[in-house]
Formats: C-alpha cells, sequence, structure tokens
C-alpha cells in the first residue's frame, strides 16, 4: 500500500461535501454547474445516504459514487443497487479510487438486500466500460431504447 | 436494511397529533402540497421506525463485545441514567426546534423555503414521536423510577426557555435564523444521531438510521438557502447580506458547539458503550466541517461575483483574500463569511465566561468585550432576554462575584412552574439558586453528554 492510499479515506458522503463534488465535475467536464449538482446531490442526500460515498485525500473530494436500492426499475421487482454516477479526480487515478468506491457502496447494496447491482455505460465510454468489467459486471441482456422527440 | 413501523399507543398518538396542531398550524398545506414540493419522495408519516438487523453486540468502551441491552432493567443503573438523560434531551430538542421555527416560518422569502422548512418541523415531530416510543416502550420505572407516561406530558409540556438544551430557548429573530439554525444545529443533531447509532441500548441505535436519512435534508434546508443568498448577494443583491449571515453564525455556532457538552466531559458515555466518540473529539469534528461549509458559501461568493473566473483562479483569489486580508479583485476580506473561533461568546464548557473576540482576539474589559458582541451579533438579537442574560452574568465573572461555572449555572432561563400541564400559561423567568452548602447542583446540559 502506497503513502497515498493511506492517506485516503472513503466514507459516507455529507452534504458539505457538495462544493467538492461541484468542484471535481468542473475539473473533468470543464463546466462550473452547481445548480445541477445541489438538485442531484439533495436528492440522493435524502434517498439513501449511505449509498452514496466519496474519497477524500487530505481533506479534499478525489472521488465520489451515487447510488441507491430501487425495486420496480423496468419491471425489475427485486431490490437492485443502482449505480449512478462517479467521478475521480484526474490527478489522482491510478490508486484504485473508482474500485475502493465501488466495494464501499456494493457492501452497502448487499446489505440493504439487493441481490444484484446495474448501471449504464455509454459504449464509447470505454474507460468506464473497463472498470466495470473489473468490478465484475457483465452485459445485461436489457437494452437500452431512445428515440427523439423534437428536432434541434 | 429492512424497517420496523410503528405507534405509540393511541392516546399518546393523539396527544402529539394535538401539540402539532398547535405548534405545526400549517401542517395540512404541508400535506396538501407534498407531491408539488416533494414529487419523488413518500408522503410524510407520523410514526417511528426501528432499522432491523443492526450489531447486537456492543461496540465500544468496558462492555465491548457483550450483548446490546433490549430492554431498560437489562442496563446498569448510571448506563440507564445517562440513556434516559440523552433520551429526554433529543425529545427535547425535537419539539424545542419546531416551537422555535413557527414563529418566522411565515417570513421566507420563497414559497420552496417555506416548504422545505414546513417538512423539516413535521419531520423532527416525528424524531420527536420517536423518542416518546422509547420512552413509552420499555418500563423504566424499574431503573429510574419515572413512568415513561410522566416523562411524555413532561417533554410535551416544554415550550422555548423550558428544554434541556441552550440553543432551543433562544427566539428565532428572522428567517435567516431559521436557515442558519438548520446549518449549524441540526448539524449538530446529525453528530449526536450518529453517533447513537452504536448505543448499548438497541432501540435507541435502531431508531437513529431513519432519523439521519431524514437530517440530511434538514441540513440541506439550511446550506441550500445559504449558498443562494450568498450567490445573490456576489450579484449585488441588497436583501440578505454576507453581513447578516455573518452575524448569524456568531449567534448560533457557539450554541452549537456547546451541545456537544463540556469539552472535558464524554467519557462515561463511552465507556458503557453509547457513544463512540467523548465530546471533544465530536466537537473537533463538527467545527472542521463547518469550516468547509464556511469556504464553500465564500467560493458561491466569488463565483457570483466573478463569474469569468475557472476553479483554480477562484480558489487562489480566495485563499489569498483570506490569507493577506487586502482585496483582490475588487473582493474584501470584510465581505467574506469566517468562522468564529471555537472560545467565541461562550457560555459553558471549557471556555465559558473567558473574553475571546470572534477572531480570536483575547478582551480583559467585559465592556469592551460587550461592545465587541454588539458590533459582531444580530441586532434583533441583542435586544432580547437570552443576551441580557449573558451580558449581567459575564459582568459578575469579570468583577469576581461569580465563578464561571456558576455563572454557567446561574443563567434563567424560562421554566413552568406549577404543574406540566400542556395547557397551563405558568412559564415564567427564573432563576435556579445555587445550593447553600456548595454542593454541584445537577445541570441538565450534563445530562446527555457527562
Amino acid at each position: 500500500m502506497t503513502d497515498d492510499t493511506n492517506r485516503l479515506k472513503i466514507r459516507t458522503l455529507e452534504d458539505a461535501d457538495l462544493g467538492g463534488i461541484i468542484a471535481l465535475d468542473e475539473k473533468i467536464s470543464g463546466l462550473y454547474r452547481p445548480d445541477v449538482w445541489e438538485t442531484r446531490f439533495t436528492y440522493y442526500m435524502r434517498r439513501d445516504p449511505e449509498a452514496c460515498v466519496v474519497a477524500e485525500k487530505d481533506g479534499k473530494v478525489v472521488g465520489f459514487m451515487l447510488g441507491d436500492v430501487r425495486a420496480g426499475e423496468f419491471g425489475l421487482e427485486e431490490p437492485t443497487g443502482w449505480v449512478e454516477v462517479l467521478g475521480v479526480d484526474p490527478g489522482e487515478r491510478g490508486q484504485s479510487i473508482g474500485r475502493r468506491l465501488a466495494e464501499r457502496i456494493l457492501d452497502h447494496f448487499k446489505a440493504s438486500g439487493a441481490r444484484s447491482v446495474r448501471t449504464l455505460v455509454d459504449r464509447e465510454m470505454t474507460g468506464i466500460e473497463q472498470f466495470f468489467t473489473a468490478l465484475g459486471f457483465e452485459p445485461a441482456p436489457v437494452r437500452t431504447y431512445v428515440r427523439t422527440l423534437q428536432e434541434p | 436494511m429492512a424497517t420496523r413501523q410503528t405507534r405509540i399507543p393511541e392516546p399518546f398518538h393523539k396527544a402529539v397529533e394535538r401539540w402539532r396542531d398547535t405548534f405545526i398550524p400549517d401542517f395540512d398545506l404541508l400535506m396538501d402540497n407534498w407531491e408539488k414540493y416533494f414529487p419523488k419522495d413518500p408522503r410524510f408519516e407520523l410514526c417511528a421506525f426501528r432499522e432491523l438487523g443492526i450489531c447486537d453486540e456492543i461496540e465500544c468502551g468496558e462492555l465491548k463485545g457483550k450483548q446490546k441491552a433490549t430492554q431498560p432493567e437489562q442496563l446498569l443503573p448510571e448506563q440507564a441514567q445517562h440513556l434516559l438523560g440523552a433520551i429526554k434531551a433529543q425529545a427535547s430538542t425535537e419539539f424545542g426546534s419546531i416551537q422555535q421555527h413557527m414563529h418566522t416560518l411565515a417570513r421566507a422569502q420563497t414559497e420552496q423555503d417555506q416548504f422545505w422548512v414546513l417538512r423539516m418541523m413535521a419531520e423532527e415531530l416525528r424524531h420527536g414521536y420517536q423518542m416518546l416510543h422509547l420512552l413509552l416502550d420499555g418500563d423504566w420505572s424499574k431503573v429510574a423510577d419515572v413512568k415513561g407516561a410522566e416523562m411524555v406530558e413532561e417533554i410535551l409540556s416544554m415550550t422555548t426557555g423550558s428544554h434541556v438544551l441552550g440553543a432551543f430557548n433562544i427566539d428565532f429573530d428572522s428567517f435567516v435564523d431559521n436557515i442558519t439554525f438548520c446549518c449549524l444545529i441540526d448539524r449538530v443533531g446529525k453528530y449526536q444521531l450518529d453517533m447513537q447509532r452504536i448505543s448499548a441500548y438497541k432501540p435507541f441505535g435502531e431508531s437513529m438510521p431513519q432519523m439521519l436519512r431524514e437530517e440530511a435534508f434538514h441540513l440541506a434546508t439550511g446550506v441550500v438557502p445559504l449558498r443562494r443568498w450568498m450567490e445573490a448577494a456576489g450579484q449585488g443583491e441588497v436583501y440578505i447580506t454576507t453581513r447578516d449571515i455573518q452575524r448569524a453564525i456568531n449567534k448560533w455556532l457557539p450554541r452549537g458547539l456547546e451541545m456537544f457538552g463540556d469539552e472535558r466531559g464524554g467519557g462515561t458515555n463511552v465507556r458503557y458503550g453509547l457513544k463512540p466518540m467523548k465530546n471533544r473529539e465530536a466537537q473537533d469534528l463538527y467545527y472542521h466541517e463547518v469550516e468547509k461549509v464556511v469556504r464553500d458559501l465564500n467560493m458561491r461568493y466569488v463565483r457570483a461575483r466573478l463569474p469569468e473566473l475557472h476553479l483554480a483562479e477562484a480558489e487562489d483569489l480566495l485563499d489569498r483574500v483570506l490569507a493577506e486580508g487586502t482585496p483582490v479583485r475588487g473582493i474584501a476580506r470584510e465581505e467574506l463569511l469566517h468562522l468564529p473561533v471555537k472560545e467565541f461568546f461562550r457560555r459553558r464548557g471549557e471556555p465559558a465566561f473567558r473574553m475571546v473576540g470572534w477572531q480570536g482576539e483575547e478582551y480583559d474589559d467585559a465592556e469592551a468585550y460587550l461592545r465587541h458582541l454588539q458590533e459582531t451579533l444580530p441586532d434583533a438579537y441583542r435586544a432580547n432576554r437570552d443576551f441580557r442574560s449573558y451580558a449581567e452574568a459575564l459582568r459578575k465573572v469579570a468583577a469576581g462575584e461569580v465563578s464561571a461555572d456558576e455563572a454557567s449555572r446561574e443563567m434563567p432561563s424560562l421554566r413552568r412552574i406549577g404543574g406540566t400541564c400542556p395547557c397551563s400559561r405558568s412559564v415564567r423567568w427564573v432563576v435556579d439558586e445555587v445550593p447553600s452548602n456548595g454542593e454541584k447542583r445537577l445541570d441538565p446540559i450534563e445530562q446527555p453528554v457527562a
């Protein structure tokens, strides 16, 4: 275990982390989107705070993963853990931060009675696809269909 | 994890509903508009929740590894006393905060702010109900010589001034107080709930997870409007200034710090497996978290004021203004929020009645210190009884007439005298007499935190 790994703390999301997540998103996307994250953040904090985790290093948020356990999505009646959104600081990659976040959230899903975990991955985001594959995720037979309703 | 939902016996349930009708008169309005403001959330229900499947063994202290108690009579006598003090204090705070919020609720600038606070009040009622459930579910008379029904009656009869913890005895002066209170005082509540998850009394621990989920919304009820107000202030809006917010922080943060109990205490709770941390350790974590919130609020201000800045530039600017104290790109240090030092304006705990300014400067003259408080606390708050009592006590301490410890205990509070009937009007300001034999009187605040 490296020194950097020792300085890393994985913990449940707190409301005071919002600023850190907005900053992290800005580093990744180049966009300052406080309102988007505030709405999303408040929603997850209210639903299942323990299914939302952050990685903290030297007091700064360097990764996060938000999810929850739901039943009834797309006819999937059994309680299922959903990983909705994740992000890792580009400058902190290569330290298994994503894996450690996932391990923590998966433990919570299991304790909450979920028997499987699902997520949606854009095929063009190969890095994300590889990340979930390395964690033991497999492509599911359910496919996403989309139709545009309005011409741009 | 699964939860079990239950109700307290009907007469008590009805008593809580009557209490609700008095102190949350807009409850029906909340329920009529629930889907409009909280479309994705389950509707509010007055009931108690118990999380199933939590750890059966005591998780800290001298009894670590032994089975958690499921009935009051399984607790050690002193352990039971401490726990009962914590449950009563918790119940008192839940009902107490509703009484504080109700007076200024209608002054919210936006409907959303008003409905968020209203929902928070309803959930605080449920938290109080959860504590009543704990008092009624077990037979406490065997360990505390008091029946659950008597304790419930006492709790439901408390009003602002007679609650167990100081922060719940201070009136709100404006809607800024509603919001700052949610941000700072509910945050203390989050720490207490989180620590109590491991309680050696299993029904208490089982009560915490749902309360914590709800508490997350209460914190958002505070922080979300504060962020919006800081952005508006950064854009030059005149309604709520950073000065107003700073003064509200100065008013509430000292009371929040005191809610953790004396910095030197907390060992008994750890020893008995009731909480995993002593008071100072928990208080330090809280203070550090508030520091992060204040920085976040300042970042909102800077980004709103100078939208052309990127993240790194905004962070650098904020650091420079705070460190150097000179304006950078037109933003002065005085425009930003600052976290008062822990010793500021304290009346309980280790720094009680020490004359320390909000930025750490020390005073040796009571009048000079009071003038400092005049400049740093909200105008309306200084006009009320709570501040006057503090000022009078401070003068006595500075003159050597009483010790800080005695002054802490002599602070007057509103008390219900002559019965505990909820319809009683017999509430008066009273000062407890210090026993003539010099014996240390039990301070209610020490009950849950010793």
